[in-house]
């Protein structure tokens, strides 16, 4: 598995406030990373330190081996930037033809290019039109459909779906759903659930440190289950699992809401256990997911 | 660091982009508009009398009593009268309407964010590089545009085009380039440093404007430097007033070491700031 993105040490400060500071982490090949944090966490500052918009103060950043923003990137890194707008005198479809000619595509290719990735976003029939004449969701799904030109092998995406409806805001999800097996993906974002759904690694911001990095495989000894009843029958549902073997741990997370957690090691089917106890007793659940929520991983101590 | 090659290649994009932001798009037709509309007056009323004027025997006796025979009086030795108008008139103008016209290279883009839309795909080099020399064929088109209408006006009134006019012509648009080149690069530098085309059409004239006070007052102190006013853009625009022909290219080093100088100090401020 190759490094993709290698941080050591970067900071960014504006003026006294310090943004970034001493950031260390790396994205593997095939990882899709979420990159969570509070507003003025540092989330955009590092999308622009990535994107070779911003030289950091300090430390060094590596993409694929080379500084952001290096020639040897061009066509390899994809970004949908924060805010980025588009060329108001040109129609997207010119203005993504362009985009593919500087990626080296010749015209016809580009052209076709373009078709492709509009279609992509579902705004095949908005070619010829300016960015003044989309509405905001369109532009924003024109300035997602920039980031797939060519065959990109990390597209960072700042807040895809903020300002989406929701079936455009699924069909992204399940866009970036569908090519994460071949493409890498950081994805910021405030929709935990979409996170929870999309990536398999946690950047976790705060004040511009690092105060989590994780990934699906990180409960390997201690594995976790999230169970969402139907009623509130949280106090018998505990004491009956709680006689469970392999249970450590039952807690109720929210109301309705129980995270177990059991040793795999002593019963492998807990899950199935858990789901034949319910059904014995007649209780009704509404969700059962393996792990704890994402949620639950960076706000459990909160 | 970007290949050269490449870097020539995608400028030659951003260059063709910017000539189709001429001719296709409402803004650049509106330009184009402006354009014909201020060349209309500008040869209705000023270039066609002064023609009249300088083409009159008596006047041009007048001029060199007054003048000696030297100096301006070179603007009789243009094939047509309208020529030496539109070539005195264009020295002196072209270089403040440069100003305003190139001023919006990279600002909006920088506004609005377009800029981190390109900088994923090209270096920031092809991007100043490109759009200056966009710029430049923007204004390649209009001058040829203006240049195309003087010389049909000498037609009309001399009753054909013969081959020392459209020597002369192409004379006049190649130095009138020449001038605009440091112009161009200059409006470069001040729209990699702020957002808006208007601070960096004040920046400019604040700029130029202070730095000739202050080598003015440095000169009253050490006049042995006067020769570095010779080094400010557009300064040869005096002494090219007072030739003909092809001798003016004896003037066009100069703008084009600025040249360099200012395209270079323009892309080492874009790649040093924040997109």
């Amino acid at each position: 598995m190759s490094t993709i993105i290698q941080c050591q040490g970067v900071s960014q400060a504006f003026g006294s406030k310090k943004v970034l500071q001493q950031l260390d982490f790396t994205l593997q090949q095939g990882e899709v990373a979420a990159l969570i944090g509070p507003n003025g966490a540092g989330k955009t500052t590092l999308f622009s330190v990535l994107c070779g918009y911003l030289k950091p103060d300090s430390g060094s950043v590596l993409l694929f081996g080379h500084k952001p923003g290096s020639a040897a990137l061009f066509g390899k890194v994809a970004a949908l930037p924060q805010d980025a707008q588009f060329d108001p005198a040109f129609s997207i479809g010119e203005q993504l033809d362009f985009y593919g000619r500087l990626q080296g595509l010749n015209s016809r290719a580009a052209a076709a290019e373009t078709d492709r990735v509009l279609a992509l976003v579902g705004l095949s029939e908005q070619r010829q039109h300016k960015a003044g004449a989309l509405s905001h969701g369109m532009r924003k799904r024109a300035a997602i459909a920039q980031a797939f030109i060519g065959a990109p092998q990390l597209i960072l995406l700042d807040e895809p779906t903020a300002g989406l409806d929701p079936v455009n805001a699924l069909q992204i999800r399940q866009l970036i759903s569908r090519l994460s097996a071949e493409v890498s993906f950081v994805i910021s974002s405030h929709n935990i659930f979409e996170l929870e759904q999309l990536c398999n690694k946690v950047l976790y911001l705060e004040q511009g440190r690092l105060k989590t990095e994780a990934n699906s495989a990180s409960d390997s000894l201690q594995q976790f289950l999230t169970l969402q009843l139907e009623q509130d029958d949280s106090a018998a549902v505990t004491q009956a699992l709680s006689a469970l073997p392999g249970v450590i741990s039952i807690e109720a997370v929210q109301q309705k809401t129980l995270l177990l957690c059991y040793q795999a090691q002593q019963n492998a089917d807990f899950d199935l256990a858990v789901l034949q106890c319910l059904a014995a007793n007649g209780w009704r659940y509404r969700n059962l997911t393996k792990g704890k929520t994402l949620e639950q991983k960076l706000f459990s101590s909160v | 660091m970007a290949n050269p090659l490449s870097t020539l290649q995608q400028g030659w994009l951003y260059a063709g982009f910017e000539l189709q932001r001429l001719w296709l798009t409402r803004r650049g037709l509106m330009t184009l508009a402006a354009t014909a509309v201020i060349w209309f007056f500008l040869l209705r009323y000023a270039i066609a009398p002064a023609s009249d004027l300088i083409s009159a025997d008596g006047f041009q006796q007048f001029f060199r009593d007054v003048f000696g025979s030297g100096g301006l009086t070179q603007l009789f030795a243009w094939p047509a009268p309208e020529l030496a108008v539109y070539w005195v008139l264009s020295l002196l103008i072209l270089p403040t309407f440069c100003l305003f016209f190139t001023a919006n290279q990279l600002c909006s883009d920088l506004e609005r964010g377009t800029l981190r839309f390109l900088a994923l795909r090209s270096s920031r080099s092809s991007i100043v590089l490109g759009r200056f020399a966009g710029q430049m064929l923007v204004q390649g088109s209009l001058i040829l545009l203006t240049l195309a209408a003087t010389l049909s006006l000498a037609a009309w009134r001399e009753g054909g085009i013969s081959l020392a006019m459209l020597t002369a012509a192409i004379v006049i648009a190649v130095n009138l380039l020449l001038v605009l080149l440091p112009f161009t690069a200059l409006m470069s530098c001040f729209s990699a440093m702020v957002r808006s085309a208007r601070l960096a059409v004040s920046l400019a004239i604040v700029s130029l404007g202070l730095v000739f006070a202050l080598l003015s007052w440095f000169i009253f102190y050490f006049p042995d430097y006067l020769f570095l006013m010779g080094y400010l853009p557009g300064t040869q625009v005096l002494q090219l007033i007072q030739l003909q022909g092809w001798v003016t290219l004896q003037h066009a080093l100069l703008p084009l070491a600025q040249t360099a100088v200012l395209l270079t100090a323009a892309t080492v401020l874009l790649k040093r700031r924040m997109l």
